[in-house]
């Protein structure tokens, strides 16, 4: 019993550092002019969201989310922050009232989900499977899912043309 | 910890700080990245829902993956045109782009 | 398609009243560049028009009532305005001489219009010109009447202006477009007084209805004048008389369309063709007899100072419509028409004729044609010599029996004023028809160097292509239709008696000559047709005096007044007045409002309108900075506004 409280509240207390990461991550990600610092700021927190991930019962997802958005999509960012002259070299001045404005619309926003989120009465499913494993996803991914599956390849496909497409004809125009 | 709600908060608040970012930013990649931090709330709210809520424990973490497919399109796309933008703006400054000016 | 098929009546109107208006599509959309199958459709559609208004007439001859098909076009509450056809006794006779005519002139053309530029173009005018005419006359209602009245001026307006790179043509074909209009506003204002005060546009309602005396005395008047303003328009009548002289700048054989069978016939068989609605108002008739006397001897004076060969029929034909008016305003229905008809007849023979010297030496002057050996030219200084002979009224061309038959209508006239005046115009006529003859007959060598007129006739050096000797078959096509229309001259006056009892829709009267339905039995009246025709030779006498005789000098009485041939050469300065009221009233009055109407109204308030848009977006279009995160704020913010109004 002790053991498994002890197990529970250091479980607890590492999620709470956890949401500290990410909530400082996020920060860091949004609020310095220093764009390397986002992007570190984004790496911390997208890896907070794969250890809140882990707490949710989902490996493959806090695999998935490492792989995915730490190891490419974050360094694509790194690529492009090197192929550009960063921003704080210019003219960068805060408008105040595009400041106040964003506050306030993030605001209300916030306010609005969360307000939301606890003011409904969630109920969970009658029946809940318990089936978590990747087999299963693997299976629903080749057959229920199989033509999203399908779809999401060709989006993909098409991005990546147009990302091609879209900074070579911007060269040739350009140039 | 074990209660929806608390996800959902975190959520919230990973989502409106994007979106803070979003409105705020002028570096095109700086918005980028708060995208990025929008998708992971809309992420995390799948991956609690089906945690807490759903009945197949399978279909919430599909839909994260797609979600993160859907986000590496996203980025790839929105990268070359930030790049596409720097080229012919000589910035990436997103307050420049004012073509659309009434 | 099949009631067509069981009523040959019918189908003969329906195809006159089609199958021109098919040939002039046809031509103008597909065969414009093959000017003879243009030419083949246009002349075969005018041939089976002839046919089928022969066997109309023909075949309804002794048709004891008018044959009338109707269709309902209008109908609003009480009011019908049919459209169809009516085939009665006049109709059925201009009908045949707008067919005849206008086939003769078609034929003509060929050989006069050969090797020009716009042959096409030229006979789908033709066309337009035949199917509005035709249509026009068997017209039982005045608004169809008065939609291929006005279609006839178009296509006249089109027809004058044929050589449109001209800039005097252009003018001229908008002049008798402009001036024509100006009396048919009249027209059309007299025929809503019809319809307000009648509430009926039948044709032959309104007659039956005027004479039974059905119709408010107030409205017959009115309605009557106003109409008479579209004839005083039409027919070149004083005070518009001067469009038609210069209408000459068309084509000869459009001239000569014009001037005998179409145009300006189609006021005078107006005023015909509602004769009893005529009649039933005295007051109209009074005006009428004097708007046609003026203008008899004004036209007739202006005919004795040009030079220029279809100037002088230009006047004579105005001044012969002066006659026919006076002759309907008198009284005397049988007489005017009967003139029209022979008058048809001899002025196409005239015009046709001068075309042929036109056409051989590209000059409108008679002393130049003259000097190039008119005389020469056998068969078409014959013809015109019949012509003018019947133009003159000298037994035993046609022009004489009718030109008796309006004299004795004024001589039954209370006002003997008139019947003056007629004698006078006869004198006239008779001098200025010969002094053109004698000019072309008895050239001389004068001393003044003429200009030379090779512009006169715009766009004809084609003089050449039938190589010296005129016997090719461009000649032929023009001789033909001359000799035929001469032959007809000859014969027609003596079948006065056969015409009256058809068109009066008498039995054939009893042999004797009758020259006057006013029943001029007696010694006056053989008084009278010595006089007329002693005033004839004596005027064409009085013409070889001083143009033909050897010694005459080719002068003319009036270089003794130059005042007075000034006068006459100019028209009498209507020209010059009509120029001076235009400057004064439109380009200086409603020229003026309309300029200022348009530049601070409709320009002032399209500008305003236009400010005030571009005011409006520059208002709002802070909204759109461009700057994309603002238009995000603001979309962010209204969801978050919506989801907390109505999700909690």
């Amino acid at each position: 019993m002790s053991g498994s409280f002890v197990i529970d509240s250091l479980a607890h207390a590492v999620f709470w550092v956890v949401v500290g990461f990410v909530f400082a991550g996020a920060a860091l990600a949004v609020f310095p002019r220093n764009i390397v610092y986002n992007v570190l700021g984004l790496i911390l927190c997208l890896t907070g969201v794969a250890a809140l991930f882990l707490y949710l019962g989902s490996f493959f997802l806090a695999l998935m989310q490492l792989l995915i958005y730490v190891g490419a999509i974050c360094i694509a960012i790194v690529f492009a922050i090197m192929l550009s002259r960063p921003l704080h070299l210019e003219v960068p001045k805060r408008r105040m009232p595009k400041l106040a404005a964003g506050i306030g619309a993030a605001a209300i926003f916030f306010a609005a989900v969360t307000a939301v989120s606890w003011k409904t009465a969630w109920k969970p499913a009658a029946e809940r499977g318990a089936d978590w494993t990747i087999t299963t996803i693997g299976h629903l991914l080749l057959t229920r899912y199989a033509l999203v599956f399908e779809i999401i390849s060709l989006v993909l496909l098409v991005a990546i043309i147009g990302a091609i497409v879209t900074t070579g004809f911007s060269r040739r125009l350009s140039s | 910890m074990n209660s929806l709600s608390v996800y959902l908060t975190i959520a919230a608040v990973l989502f409106s700080l994007g979106l803070f970012g979003v409105l705020m930013r002028r570096n095109l990649i700086g918005m980028l990245i708060s995208i990025e931090l929008m998708l992971n709330g809309a992420n995390l709210n799948f991956m609690a829902f089906n945690r807490f809520l759903a009945p197949e424990p399978a279909v919430g973490q599909i839909v994260a993956l797609f979600v993160m497919g859907i986000a590496a399109a996203e980025a790839a796309i929105g990268l070359s045109i930030i790049l596409a933008l720097f080229r012919r703006l000589r910035s990436i400054n997103v307050e420049r782009a004012q073509r659309m000016r009434g | 398609m099949m009631w067509l098929a069981h009523d040959p009546v019918l189908t003969a109107a329906f195809a006159c009243a089609t199958l021109p208006f098919l040939s002039m599509a046809v031509i103008l959309i597909f065969t414009r560049p093959y000017q003879r199958l243009s030419c083949a459709i246009s002349v075969g559609a005018i041939t089976v028009c002839l046919g089928s208004a022969l066997y109309l007439l023909i075949t309804l001859r002794h048709a004891p009532a008018p044959v009338e098909y109707q269709w309902a076009w209008i109908i609003s509450s009480d009011m019908v305005i049919p459209f169809g056809f009516l085939l009665d006794r006049l109709s059925l006779l201009m009908l045949t001489i707008v067919a005849v005519i206008s086939f003769l002139v078609q034929v003509y053309s060929i050989g006069y219009m050969h090797g020009d530029p716009g042959f096409s173009r030229y006979y789908a005018f033709q066309s337009l010109f035949a199917w509005a005419m035709m249509t026009m006359v068997i017209a039982p209602g005045m608004l169809q009447l008065y939609i291929f009245w006005e279609l006839v001026g178009l296509a006249s307006y089109l027809l004058i202006g044929y050589y449109y790179e001209k800039w005097s043509a252009s003018q001229a074909g908008k002049k008798a477009f402009v001036m024509t209009r100006l009396g048919d506003i009249g027209f059309f204002l007299g025929i809503i007084t019809v319809l307000l005060g009648f509430g009926d546009l039948g044709i032959l309602h309104m007659n039956h209805a005027a004479q039974a005396g059905d119709i408010h005395p107030a409205v017959v008047t009115l309605g009557a004048l106003l109409i008479f303003c579209g004839v005083v328009g039409k027919s070149a009548q004083f005070p518009l008389l001067t469009w038609l002289p210069d209408a000459m700048e068309g084509p000869t054989p459009v001239s000569a369309l014009l001037h005998s069978a179409t145009m300006v016939a189609a006021g005078v068989y107006l005023m015909s063709r509602i004769f009893p609605f005529f009649a039933a108002s005295p007051d109209a008739m009074a005006v009428a007899l004097v708007i046609g006397t003026i203008t008899m001897l004004l036209a007739s004076t202006m005919a004795f100072v040009t030079y220029d060969i279809k100037q002088v029929w230009a006047y004579s034909t105005v001044s012969q419509l002066g006659f026919m008016v006076m002759s309907l305003a008198a009284g005397g229905y049988f007489a005017g028409v009967f003139h029209l008809t022979t008058h048809a007849g001899f002025k196409a023979l005239l015009f046709l004729c001068s075309g042929i010297f036109i056409h051989e030496y590209h000059t409108n002057d008679m002393r130049e044609i003259g000097r190039g050996g008119g005389r020469k030219l056998t068969i078409p200084m014959i013809c015109m010599t019949v012509g003018a002979l019947a133009l003159a009224g000298i037994f035993p061309f046609s022009g004489f029996f009718s030109k008796e038959a309006i004299l004795g209508v004024l001589a039954a006239h209370p006002n003997k004023l008139f019947l003056a005046a007629g004698l006078l115009g006869a004198l006239m006529t008779a001098y200025y028809s010969f002094r053109l003859i004698f000019f072309i007959l008895f050239p001389r060598e004068t001393a003044e160097p003429a200009h030379h007129h090779e512009e006169a006739h715009g766009g004809h050096g084609h003089g050449d292509d039938h190589g010296g000797g005129h016997h090719g078959h461009v000649f032929w096509a023009m001789a033909w239709p001359v000799m035929i229309l001469a032959t007809v001259t000859l014969v027609l006056g003596f079948f006065q008696n056969e015409l009256q009892s058809y068109l009066l829709g008498l039995e054939p009267a009893a042999h004797g000559h009758e020259a006057a339905e006013h029943g001029g039995h007696g010694l006056g009246h053989y008084l009278l047709l010595v006089t007329a025709v002693s005033l004839a030779v004596g005027g064409v006498f009085f013409a070889y005096l001083e143009f033909g005789w050897k010694k005459a000098t080719q002068e003319g009485f009036l270089r003794k007044f130059p005042a007075v041939e000034n006068l006459f050469a100019n028209r009498w300065y209507m020209d010059h007045f009509y120029r001076k009221a235009l400057d004064l009233c439109v380009y200086c009055g409603f020229t003026n409002i309309f300029t200022r109407n348009d530049r601070r109204v409709i320009d002032g308030g399209i500008d305003g309108i236009c400010r005030f848009t571009v005011g409006g977006g520059r208002a709002v279009s802070f909204l759109q900075s461009g700057m994309l995160q603002y238009n995000l704020v603001l979309m962010v913010a209204a969801v978050g506004v919506l989801v907390l109004v109505f999700a909690l």
